[in-house]
């Protein structure tokens, strides 16, 4: 039994409940080749290294899966022209490696957007200690008032 | 009475310098560390850029200190990534 793992970038409208028919769908087309679905995951949207297809950022999805040596073409060819034919419009790249036995299934991935906490600009300027930019700084600050003898 | 074999230039000078420095020649952190050979991986892009230049070209393993094999693997791996656009094939604005 070989194992792969086809990484897959789509585009940033793709939705979450259209990526869990997309799953679906793959999910078939990997049972109809007599293999078996390892994981399928959805990584997050995350801002591309460069731009693609004129989109600056795009969401990921990692799918693992095992099949005999037999049946091991079909399927990768059903997959290649799944990700180039049907879903043509989502799917800007994809890449398709093989998995070694020796090795475990565990991976890192870089953070996404999703996952880093959302900042407005007060905190961004607090962090930094540029406070007095903020604007809710501004306004609390006091106006300034001439004394009498500055007036005269 | 047999003759000694003279070594290449290159060998030579590379023996000079590590018999000079011996105490500062890098070691490969791959061949150190076998965990380390876990996280050089395409998908692993924040440990990949640390390979790579401010203008995103691969570091020569004279620079990071890799050996020849752990080298090429590298360089594989980073144009695994590149190509899935989670490395940069150049620095923008240069």
């Amino acid at each position: 039994m070989a194992r792969y793992e086809t990484l897959f970038l789509l585009t940033p409208e793709f939705t979450k409940g259209e990526f869990s028919s997309f799953e679906s769908a793959v999910q078939k087309l990997i049972a109809e080749h007599a293999g078996s679905l390892i994981s399928c995951e959805r990584w997050g949207k995350y801002h591309l290294a460069f731009p693609v297809r004129r989109n600056d950022y795009g969401i990921y999805g990692l799918v693992r899966y095992e099949v005999s040596d037999e049946r091991k073409q079909g399927l990768l060819s059903a997959l290649k022209t799944f990700f180039a034919v049907k879903y043509v419009d989502s799917v800007m790249r994809s890449m398709t490696v093989v998995l070694s036995d020796k090795r475990s299934l565990e991976y890192h991935r870089p953070e996404s957007l999703e996952d880093m906490p959302a900042r407005d600009v007060d905190t961004f300027l607090k962090e930094n200690n540029m406070e007095g930019l903020s604007r809710s700084h501004r306004r609390t600050q006091e106006p300034v008032v001439k004394s009498d003898v500055e007036k005269e | 009475m047999s003759k000694k074999m003279k070594l290449k230039i290159s060998t030579r000078l590379l023996k000079k310098k590590n018999k000079r420095n011996g105490f500062l020649s890098k070691q490969c952190r791959f061949c150190a560390h076998e965990e380390n050979l876990g996280l050089m991986d395409y998908k692993n892009a924040t440990f990949l850029r640390s390979f790579l230049t401010e203008r995103g070209k691969i570091l020569s393993s004279r620079i990071s200190g890799n050996c020849a094999m752990h080298q090429r693997a590298l360089s594989c791996e980073v144009k695994k990534a590149r190509g899935m656009a989670l490395l940069p094939y150049c620095a923008p604005h240069f």
